[in-house]
């Protein structure tokens, strides 16, 4: 184990959390990510016992998670593997996929909300998406506040945003802002 | 007071507000027009260059006169219209445009200075002496021109955006928009009903209508009810759509506290961006006037919106003891307007009907025949004058409606160039098929204004909207309304030598029109600049179609002949404040933050936008005073000792793949494919056409995987080149291809000491020359275990790595390199040295890179590969660029005092400075501290065989001209052998 001490993509010591109205925010610092691709003609493994699934839906099996993210290729998600070396984990899955360390590469910010409104007022207010079109078990590639985030409906009452490590903060603010203008 | 019985005002709520410091009362449901009306305040403005005497005109969004400024302060607020503004306690108001009390306006005088500002004076007047245009005409116009005027300070409000989608967007909220969204949502269609009042109805509010034996108002209530019942039913009130735009998206302002007195924490307005399957345009229409002397003075306003004021809000613009009202008009809505008045209490003088033989339909004066010709009256009309024929007769009056005809709100359809169309039976334009996709105009605003017809075409709207979307049509009843009698006859204009106002914001008459068609600007569109008609910010709501038959008239053509009126969004005035969403100065757009930020940070780092990155630039000490004192200090520490560069910011894209050496050898320019894993190589990327993209390394860590490495401003861009030729180019190579830029924080160690500071993190691995040498890359683990990536490459031209760790360690590593390496002198240096130290070396960067420099303008031809074809090879070796003899260089001043400035041009010593006498151009420059003097590198005509000649360095902008040696461009190690020992 290394000793250097590891800091969360906003640049603290702890994981963000906060609450605005019926919003419970905060960040995963967890999240273990490595994306997979098939070699050409390769066949498709199914790591973690999960189903690599097609454009738009997100699955999940037993603490792991995969997502797409382009022709052949997906996003394996680790519920509580955030250390690195994630990939390691995934490319011992499988061993002909080409695999890719992606754990630092993004930042992950969770939402959820036992308001059935207050999920989808907030994800009106931030994305160019038809809540009713994103339904639990989907993810969408988007825009959000000019970042490019993925949106993960992991249930009514839960969605996670992934955005790019280094916008994390600005990703935050958008969170927030919106959050608070939504329980004014 | 001038107050009616009855109304949609709340009584027992009564408003205290102030115009023009003046405390006034009105009450709740007002406008800010309706309640100076009921406190007979008439005259509210100045006209744009005239400075008349303006009253309130309309009852909407269309007003061109009652504009007016709100607030104080940082809130202050021109040029809001009087007529939509809601009333609320405590709102300030104040006229616009006069110098002076609003009565005696100095500028008045310009209204007897008409004869010399007629239609494009400016023009024609400011033309000699040429140079005083700039210095006294445009600014003393500009100082008179405009009519409110900012308050200069930053937007205090907070604002907010989102997105809406729908599968019908209703947009309007009268009898057609009520009805279409009715049908929509029994339907079980997604639905949003957007209007821009306060209260849904449109002109059922504003009208005595009667729909099935009841008030119409106890239908719009019932309609409401049920809307809001259903959860598939989005009522947007204060939302004005104000522009169609591509794929069914529409733009949308709701005025969220803009009616309250306090925002208390609420957000003032919000951006919405409706995306709708289908949309019904069920805006309605704006009554036109009818142009005629002196038809701009206060209490002369439309008939459409006197009855309004009447019905809706309980006010007559005259007092019981006033004279009556007059009605001038053409069809047979200005009678219904006459009847409104009437039974209302007020006293009317007469309807002036054009007409020969005008229907009676009430009890009135009816003059049959006849014209206002002329009115009278300082500060609001006294009297007026008709003229039956061909005899004027004045008459006393109080105020005087005026109706010419409806116009279809055309607007939104024809924002995708929807050209409307002239329907001779309507004597209006009415919406084309060509306008937006999806968007199906429906009841007045498509020329079906009866209220029954309204009602019917709301529901054949929704329905054939629900017909095209596959939804079953669940059709409600539709009430029955009593057919109101529409007769209208075609006339624009009153003719006469007198000044008749056609656009009233922008002081545009009749004569303005006659005049520009004598200088032939016949075209509606030279029409429209030489007399800046419809240019005001009402964009000529109440003038275009007048306009267009004053214009009709004088070329003996027909109107649809002279031309058409289009629109471009917005509808209305758009707050920039809405439009950037709420966020401003820093989260004005997003900001990317290396690992190291706050470390920086709390070290008073000055930061540089590059990009969306926030970067380092440098790393003030304390008695620093300059920034060239910090980076001399920080250049020179890495040349005798080590710095730490965060340099995460560095394009990343891991390659892996069987093919993936082939892929390389066809995306960089240079050999990839011979690479040995375990080693770096330099590499260039060229675009299609043959000049250089890109520069960067390729480290080969394994068989079948590489990391390439980018500038950080063409991260993205290489990114999606690749990705295109990847999944278009070459589909049959065994390739994959992810971005890691953000995923590791990267540091360049530079300098003697690097590679000792570095043995004092590494666990476990041999950092001599000889087991790492110059180009070697290796992943390792450093600080008890950390997995890492370590290059050796070297930008500044020392013994230099690049170590990279996973981002979350970046932090720390950055913290243990300065713990350990204190005894090292070790320093953390900015993007300011890291440019100084790489133009020390000569090595090329964006400056150099700039789209038009070959491989073989850096000194590099020869990497251009002949062996094998890559992107922009072939093309590469064209004539054009063959030929092209400019080369980088370095350039030394002679005088070591005088500066070398980035963007001089070179001139050969003693030649005229001149385009065809060009040599070259200096691309980079600094103060180096290794040298003492100013450096620079540069592009200069066979700068290769010019070693040691003197040229002039000239750089006209600020009239210096410097000598400078023409030297090697490295001017640190030109043998490279610090980065190799």
């Amino acid at each position: 184990m290394t000793d250097l001490s590891s800091i969360t993509a906003l640049g603290a010591q702890s994981p963000w959390a906060e609450i605005a109205g019926a919003l419970q925010m905060s960040e995963d610092t967890n999240l273990g990510l490595a994306s997979l691709a098939l070699p050409k003609e390769g066949a498709q493994p199914s790591p973690f016992d999960l189903i690599l699934p097609d454009v738009g839906i997100a699955t999940t099996n037993a603490g792991y998670g995969a997502f797409w993210t382009g022709p052949n290729q997906w996003m394996i998600e680790g519920y509580g593997h955030g250390e690195p070396d994630f990939a390691a984990a995934v490319k011992a899955q499988a061993p002909d996929c080409y695999v890719t360390e992606q754990t630092d590469g993004w930042c992950a910010f969770d939402v959820r909300s036992q308001d059935d409104g207050a999920l989808d007022a907030l994800l009106q207010r931030l994305v160019n998406l038809d809540p009713a079109a994103l339904q639990p078990g989907c993810v969408a590639r988007t825009g959000l506040h000019h970042m490019s985030v993925f949106v993960i409906r992991r249930a009514n009452d839960h969605i996670t945003l992934l955005g790019m490590r280094s916008l994390a903060g600005s990703l935050r603010h958008a969170l927030h802002t919106a959050a608070h203008r939504l329980a004014t | 007071m001038t107050r009616l019985a009855g109304g949609l005002i709340d009584r027992s709520k009564p408003i205290s507000f102030s115009f023009n410091g003046k405390t006034y009362g009105g009450f709740q449901g007002d406008m800010l027009a309706s309640a100076l009306l009921a406190n007979d305040v008439q005259m509210v403005g100045r006209s744009f260059k005239y400075h008349r005497p303006r009253g309130i005109f309309s009852a909407g969004s269309e007003e061109p006169n009652a504009l007016v400024t709100l607030r104080s302060d940082a809130w202050q607020e021109p040029n809001t219209r009087a007529t939509v503004t809601e009333l609320f306690d405590g709102l300030e108001a104040r006229s616009q445009n006069h110098v002076g009390p609003l009565k005696h306006d100095l500028m008045a005088v310009n209204d007897l200075m008409a004869p010399f500002l007629s239609a494009g004076f400016y023009y024609k007047t400011f033309m000699w002496p040429r140079a005083f245009w700039e210095k006294i005409y445009e600014p003393a116009i500009r100082r008179a021109a405009g009519l409110g005027s900012l308050s200069m300070l930053p937007d205090p409000d907070d604002y907010d955006r989102g997105f809406l989608h729908c599968d019908v967007l209703v947009i309007g909220g009268g009898a057609t928009g009520l009805m279409a969204a009715l049908t929509a949502g029994r339907s079980g269609a997604q639905v949003i009903l957007a209007d821009e009042d306060f209260q849904l109805g449109g002109r059922l509010l504003a009208e005595r209508q009667m729909l099935d034996d009841q008030p119409a108002q106890v239908w719009v209530d019932s309609a409401l009810d049920e809307l809001r019942s259903m959860p598939n039913v989005r009522l947007m009130t204060r939302t004005t759509v104000f522009g169609a735009y591509d794929h069914g998206v529409f733009g949308a302002v709701e005025r969220v506290s803009d009616h309250l007195p306090s925002a208390s924490g609420r957000v003032r307005q919000t951006l919405w961006r409706i995306t709708a399957k289908r949309s019904i345009l069920a805006v309605g229409a704006t009554e036109r006037h009818i142009p005629f002397a002196n038809n701009d003075r206060p209490g002369i306003m439309l008939a459409g919106a006197m009855r309004a004021y009447a019905n809706r809000w309980a006010v007559a613009p005259v007092q019981d003891n006033d004279n009556g009202i007059a009605i001038f008009t053409s069809n047979d809505d200005g009678h219904r307007t006459a009847n409104d008045l009437v039974a209302k209490g007020v006293k009317v003088f007469a309807v002036i009907d054009v007409r020969q033989n005008a229907p009676r339909m009430g009890d009135y004066l009816l003059l049959s025949g006849s014209m206002v010709t002329n009115t009278r009256g300082r500060h609001r009309v006294s009297a007026i004058e008709v003229t039956q024929d061909g005899t004027p007769t004045w008459y006393p009056v109080g105020a005087l409606a005026v109706s010419g005809g409806w116009n279809p709100n055309v607007h939104l359809a024809s924002h995708h160039r929807g050209r409307p169309v002239w329907d001779e039976g309507r004597l209006a334009f009415v919406p084309s098929e060509a306008g937006p996709f999806g968007l199906i105009p429906a009841g007045a605003a498509r020329g079906h204004g009866s209220t029954q017809a309204a009602l019917s075409d709301g529901v054949e709207a929704a329905t054939k909207a629900l017909n095209q979307l596959e939804v079953t049509p669940v059709t409600p009843a539709i009430p029955l309304a009593l057919e109101e009698s529409q007769a209208q006859e075609a006339f624009w204009h009153v003719p006469g030598k007198k000044r008749a106002w056609v656009d009233f914001q922008n002081d545009v008459t009749v004569k303005d029109i006659k005049l520009a068609h004598q200088e032939n600007m016949k075209p509606v569109e030279h029409l429209k600049r030489w007399t800046t008609l419809g240019m005001a910010t009402d964009q000529g709501k109440t003038a275009n179609v007048s306009a267009l038959a004053v214009m009709a008239e004088l070329t003996g053509k027909a109107i649809p002949e002279t031309g058409t009126t289009i629109f471009r969004p917005p509808y209305t005035g758009v707050s920039i404040g809405v439009l950037g969403g709420g966020d401003n100065r820093h989260d004005f757009r997003p900001e990317r933050r290396t690992p190291t930020h706050s470390w920086a940070e709390e070290r008073g780092a000055v930061f540089v936008e590059v990009g969306q990155w926030m970067r380092a630039q440098y790393f003030p000490q304390k008695g620093e005073t300059h920034w060239r004192e910090t980076v001399d200090r920080e250049a020179l520490a890495v040349r005798s000792a080590v710095g730490v560069c965060d340099v995460t910011t560095l394009g990343k894209i891991d390659v892996q793949g069987r093919d993936a050496s082939e892929f390389l050898n066809r995306i960089y320019a240079n050999m990839m494919a011979t690479l040995a894993v375990g080693k770096t190589r330099y590499g260039l990327m060229l675009r299609e056409e043959g000049t250089l993209y890109d520069d960067g390394t390729c480290a080969r860590l394994g068989e079948q995987q590489y990391v390439v490495t980018t500038t950080t401003a063409n991260a993205a861009t290489v990114y999606r080149k690749m990705e295109f030729a990847r999944q278009c180019l070459w589909p049959e190579l065994d390739v994959s291809l992810i971005s890691t830029t953000d995923a590791w924080a990267q540091f360049a160690v530079a300098g003697p000491n690097s590679r000792e500071l570095l043995s004092r993190i590494i666990d476990d691995f041999d950092l001599s020359n000889d087991a790492f040498p110059f180009m070697a890359c290796a992943e390792l683990s450093i600080c008890k275990g950390l997995r890492a990536r370590l290059f050796r490459i070297s930008f500044s031209g020392e013994l230099a790595y690049e170590i990279a760790v996973p981002a979350r360690f970046g932090n720390a590593l950055m913290e243990r390199l300065m713990e350990v390496g204190a005894d090292l002198g070790v320093t953390p240096y900015g993007t300011e040295t890291l440019g100084v130290l790489r133009i020390e070396k000569g090595h090329a960067t964006a400056n150099e890179l700039t789209g038009q420099t070959t491989a073989a303008m850096l000194g590099l031809g020869r990497m251009v590969s002949q062996k094998k074809d890559s992107i922009g090879a072939v093309m590469s070796r064209r004539d054009g660029l063959l030929s092209d003899a400019r080369r980088l260089v370095g350039l030394k001043p002679v005088d070591q005092t005088e500066p070398v400035v980035a963007g001089s041009h070179l001139f050969t010593s003693g030649a005229s400075q001149q385009t065809d006498t060009d040599q070259g151009w200096i691309t980079s420059a600094c103060y180096s501290p290794h040298l003492g003097c100013h450096i620079g590198l540069g592009y200069l005509e066979n700068g290769d065989s010019r070693m040691g000649e003197i040229v002039t360095a000239a750089n006209p902008l600020q009239g210096q001209s410097v000598d400078v040696e023409v030297v090697s461009a490295h001017f640190v190690d030109p043998k490279g052998e610090r980065l190799r020992d």
